[in-house]
């Protein structure tokens, strides 16, 4: 029994909401069955209905975007189980072992590649005085962010667990770290640009500017020391304030 | 701030802050969008897209892993806009004066976010609970009902966060603007420049790649010395 395009729609759309009652106890698991429900509806009935539900309301987090192709595959597992088939992995076990190597992934990918190389990319625009700012970074950033979405889950829906295999093709971890690196050139950029209109502003030679780099490493060093990011703006800004009513 | 600025900038929060977390994460609630949106619908969207970019670095490195809660920067960016927009009328303040005062009120006020982040996720463990119960009932249609109440949850705590910062900030600021503020002129837009550079020593610490710092110091020194040059 195939399920059919609107129920798969349905809970793709359903996945968007994946974190809305997160909590500490079981993370996402109520997002899951949220996701799930419509799917689980139409394949289950009467106690096999029940027993479905209760299988979903366990213990689970993971990236909300790697979240598709888990849930893909987790359909179609559910499905060749509603039809009898035999099944390799049961689905507790298949969401058990891919939840936490999937977050690790897409934690990686999205919040320390995809979101700071959108980020510092879009403040060019915003130190530039351009409004298009906000949409730069929403377009670069939702790109991928869609595409894991729709490609996982009818992804993981065709390939069932050996959806696993495809995402360890695409080497997602490797090209997380060639975002970060293009995120480190981009932010070396935007900082000189921001100090070098700085000086201009305040009239001062623009060679002076290179001093922003030790006081950079100090506050590498800061935070390595565990003083938080609060602290050293409030602090900085002190700083700032007592040198130029010393000097005025 | 009349009522219907704080409705509208409170909406925003709102919108924004579900999307932190509870709803699509399309990232509507990163500083560099939220605020110029809160600017815009206040009439200064220049000024929100300023703070915007000002607060947008310093939390960037910081990931929302497991239980762990982040510094709500989504309440920062909305409430430093409204303060930064309640300070420039109140006085002929420069602008990086403004700023800089509405950011280092915020700041500390958006603190109680994570404190409210933290309510909304325990009431949601209460959800848990109950939506189980509903299961036992056979209740099917409620236990997927049950999963919605959580953007109430969340949606409470983002709106308390914003009114703390935005409320208890212009209270503060109306107190403190007019004591500080001839103390912070002199530093002029030097004030600013703490910000972009606190976010980038966060980045650099977080970022887990080899050679950072060099690569970081290469791409700053060339890039300013180019632009000395042209």
């Amino acid at each position: 029994m195939r399920l059919p395009g609107h129920i798969l729609l349905r809970s793709l759309c359903r996945s968007f909401l994946l974190q809305a009652s997160w909590n500490f106890e079981r993370m996402q698991n109520l997002g899951v069955l949220y996701a799930m429900g419509p799917a689980l509806r139409f394949l289950y009935s009467g106690a096999q209905l029940k027993a479905a539900y209760q299988r979903h309301l366990s213990y689970f987090n993971t990236h909300p975007f790697m979240s598709a192709p888990v849930l893909g595959a987790t359909l179609a597992q559910e499905e060749r189980k509603a039809g009898g088939q035999e099944v390799s992995f049961s689905v507790e076990e298949f969401k058990g072992m891919i939840m936490a190597p999937y977050a690790a992934i897409g934690d990686a990918l999205f919040w320390g590649g995809v979101r700071p190389l959108a980020a510092c990319t879009a403040l060019f625009f915003a130190v530039k005085g351009s409004l298009l700012a906000p949409l730069v970074f929403l377009a670069l950033f939702n790109l991928p962010h869609m595409m894991m979405r729709l490609w996982g889950f009818f992804r993981g829906y065709a390939r069932g667990v050996s959806v696993v295999e495809v995402i360890q093709r695409r080497r997602l971890p490797d090209v997380a770290i060639r975002f970060k690196e293009g995120t480190i050139v981009l932010l070396g950029g935007l900082s000189a640009y921001l100090t070098f209109s700085i000086c201009g502003r305040q009239g001062v030679e623009p060679g002076w500017g290179l001093l922003a780099l030790p006081a950079t490493y100090s506050l590498i060093w800061l935070s390595r020391k565990g003083l938080s990011t609060l602290f050293l703006v409030i602090a900085g800004l002190g700083l700032v304030v007592t040198f130029f009513q010393v000097v005025s | 701030m009349t009522v219907v600025e704080f409705s509208l900038a409170g909406l925003v929060a709102v919108l924004c802050g579900l999307d932190r977390m509870a709803l699509c994460q399309f990232m509507i609630s990163r500083p560099v969008v939220a605020a110029p949106l809160a600017g815009l619908v206040l009439g200064e969207p220049m000024l929100g897209l300023t703070i915007g970019a000002l607060v947008e670095l310093l939390w960037l490195g910081r990931l929302p892993v497991g239980a762990t809660i982040p510094p709500d920067d989504t309440q920062i960016a909305v409430g430093g806009t409204c303060l930064a927009i309640h300070i420039a009328a109140s006085g002929s303040y420069s602008e990086p004066v403004s700023l800089a005062l509405a950011l280092m009120i915020a700041m500390p006020l958006a603190k109680s976010g994570q404190l409210f982040d933290h309510m909304a996720r325990r009431a949601n463990d209460n959800l848990g609970r109950r939506v189980e119960r509903f299961l036992h009932a056979g209740e099917f249609v409620a236990v997927e009902r049950g999963h919605l109440l959580g953007l109430v949850h969340f949606a409470v705590a983002a709106f308390f966060t914003f009114a703390v910062v935005t409320g208890l900030g212009s209270l503060i600021s109306m107190a403190m603007v007019p004591l500080v503020a001839a103390y912070l002129e002199p530093a002029g837009y030097w004030l600013l420049i703490v910000f972009p550079l606190t976010g980038a020593a966060m980045i650099l610490r977080s970022i887990r790649i080899n050679h950072s710092i060099t690569l970081f110091s290469a791409s700053f020194a060339s890039a300013l010395l180019m632009l000395w040059l042209l």
